[in-house]
């Protein structure tokens, strides 16, 4: 079995992030149209924090050194 | 592939950027779904497993050939798509299709051609990254709006309406320009004017009876349609709409356009597994990726400010011209600057030949790119293929031939990334230590892909079969991924 690298845990951040804009798209009661500071929950999220968070999770755990692939792979 | 801006342009094509913003501007959320999965797909992609490549040492000529061969035609498509996009903008500003496609299908083979010119990349992306950011910054200076403020005033507006200014009420366009392929239905009534003549073809609504109408129409003659009229595609003449009446074809309002209705949730999905499963293929297939901190932080820190660019694009572009809006929005209406009356000329025309500088900047440096990546799957490592100009004057040559007869270029980018992904990308993410075992895993995804893609044909209906359809990719990488587990099974 791999390993669970950095790597490996920066790719399942990166899918979470993802799918949070999924799921924030199917709350109930167009939660996601709520505006905060001039733009809606699913703006900010999507269009600000996502792609920000996604730079720093790609700086702090996709930079890393490349693990050794392993002989059975 | 170490270099981050050949990553980024191999990965930002035109017709990708683009897409972005006018899927943003067409459908907001939908479009915020797009550039977020543009955005975090290649970063995914980069960071899963170990970076080798996807064939072992075992692999056969045969079997080597496979992801070239693949790679070469998905290379042959996305240059059809963006020489195409240029044909689309030639046109929309005024001039002939055929100069746009000429200009860039040269630009694009004497740049690969070149010897001295084959390590600019870099340099152009920079260039197009920054004519874009100065275009945009000085619109947003000039209207003294920042982004969030303009997404405010663009999702409270009561409604989209055609300015004074707009090039469709002074002058009039070609109604045959407008081909975003949305219904030309009017919300009130609404003055036409034919400055030049012409039949047009309308579908009105008279009480509860629709009639379809044709009217010959002598120059500067004028025509009155009423709420729930439309005018019918096939009519090509130059019409002038009426300042301040609503956009045919444009959200009901600003509330509608920022929290519409999403799309279902599978389809969301089926355009994220395609551009995921092309990103695999597009940056991992076949080579080896190994990018240092800092240029993991450039690549994320590009496709950041891509995203955040076309956002920007996008609400400026709404803002400043509703009429984008009209016949629905194609990839070409966003490369026209949109303030019509906020600059005065010359400063105007500096601006616009600045915006298509970052266009054809962004062009030359994806072929560079693109040139050097197929270059990287050869076998002898001198990268032969991509050296070769008699191969590549063909694929410009073709590319350009095709792109005379005008296509989606957004929808022929997904095909060719739907098909590479679907072909190389699970091998790509999983490198089986048999080439064959990555060919036939290869071959597998191609066909179960190529059989959806031509039921589109026939229309994609509803529910997952209509979802499978309109995004091939959905079924047919898993269908691949699952071979290659298989072969992995079976061939140890």
């Amino acid at each position: 079995m791999r390993p669970v690298t950095t790597r490996t845990s920066g790719v399942l951040l990166l899918a979470l992030l993802l799918a949070g804009f999924l799921l924030l798209g199917a709350l109930p009661n167009q939660v996601a149209a709520i505006r905060v500071a001039g733009l809606s929950l699913l703006w900010w999220y999507g269009g600000v924090l996502a792609p920000v968070m996604a730079m720093l999770v790609a700086i702090r755990w996709l930079a890393d050194p490349l693990p050794a692939a392993s002989p059975g792979e | 592939m170490r270099s981050v801006a050949r990553i980024l342009a191999v990965w930002l094509t035109p017709a990708v950027v683009l897409a972005v913003p006018a899927a943003l501007a067409a459908r907001g959320p939908d479009g915020l779904w797009l550039g977020l999965v543009v955005t975090l797909a290649p970063l995914i992609v980069l960071g899963w497993g170990t970076g080798r490549p996807a064939t072992g040492g075992d692999s056969r000529p045969g079997e080597t050939l496979f992801p070239v061969v693949t790679l070469l035609v998905t290379v042959g498509v996305l240059l059809w798509a963006n020489i195409a996009l240029a044909g689309d903008v030639a046109a929309w500003l005024g001039a002939r299709r055929w100069q746009g496609i000429v200009i860039t299908a040269a630009a694009g083979w004497l740049l690969t051609a070149w010897r001295p010119l084959r390590r600019t990349a870099p340099l152009l992306l920079a260039i197009a990254f920054l004519a874009a950011v100065v275009v945009l910054l000085q619109l947003a200076w000039a209207l003294a709006l920042g982004p969030i403020a303009a997404w405010d005033r663009v999702a409270t507006q009561p409604a989209f309406r055609f300015p004074p200014s707009s090039p469709w009420v002074i002058s009039g366009r070609d109604l045959g320009a407008a081909r975003g392929g949305e219904r030309l239905v009017f919300d009130e009534v609404h003055r036409l004017t034919a400055p030049a003549g012409g039949v047009l073809r309308a579908r009105t609504l008279d009480g509860g009876r629709l009639a379809e109408i044709e009217w010959t129409l002598v120059p500067g003659q004028t025509v009155t349609l009423r709420a729930g009229d439309e005018i019918m595609r096939g009519s090509t003449l130059r019409l002038r709409f009426e300042a301040d009446k609503r956009v045919p074809g444009a959200p009901a309002s600003g509330m509608v356009w920022a929290d519409g209705r999403p799309r279902h949730w599978l389809e969301r999905v089926g355009l994220a597994v395609t551009l995921l499963a092309g990103a695999a293929a597009l940056l991992r297939a076949g080579v080896t990726v190994r990018l240092s901190g800092d240029g993991t932080g450039f690549a994320a820190g590009g496709l950041l400010l891509a995203f955040v660019w076309a956002q920007a694009w996008a609400v400026y572009a709404i803002i400043q011209a509703p009429d984008l809006f009209l016949g629905g929005i194609t990839l070409e209406r966003l490369l026209e600057l949109p303030a019509h009356a906020l600059f005065a000329e010359p400063w105007r025309r500096t601006l616009q030949a600045l915006l298509l500088a970052a266009g054809l900047a962004a062009f030359l440096a994806s072929s560079l790119a693109l040139r050097e990546r197929l270059g990287a799957l050869d076998s002898t490592g001198g990268g032969e293929i991509g050296h070769d100009p008699g191969l590549w004057a063909g694929l410009f040559g073709g590319a350009a031939l095709a792109s005379l007869w005008p296509v989606d270029p957004w929808a022929l980018s997904l095909l060719a990334l739907g098909g590479a992904g679907c072909a190389l990308g699970p091998a790509a993410l999983w490198p089986p230590r048999h080439g064959r075992t990555a060919a036939t895993a290869g071959v597998v995804g191609l066909i179960a892909f190529a059989v959806l893609a031509a039921a589109q044909l026939r229309g994609s209906g509803g529910g997952l079969l209509g979802v499978a359809i309109a995004y091939p990719a959905l079924i047919a990488a898993p269908v691949g991924a699952f071979v290659l587990w298989l072969g992995r099974r079976v061939r140890p």
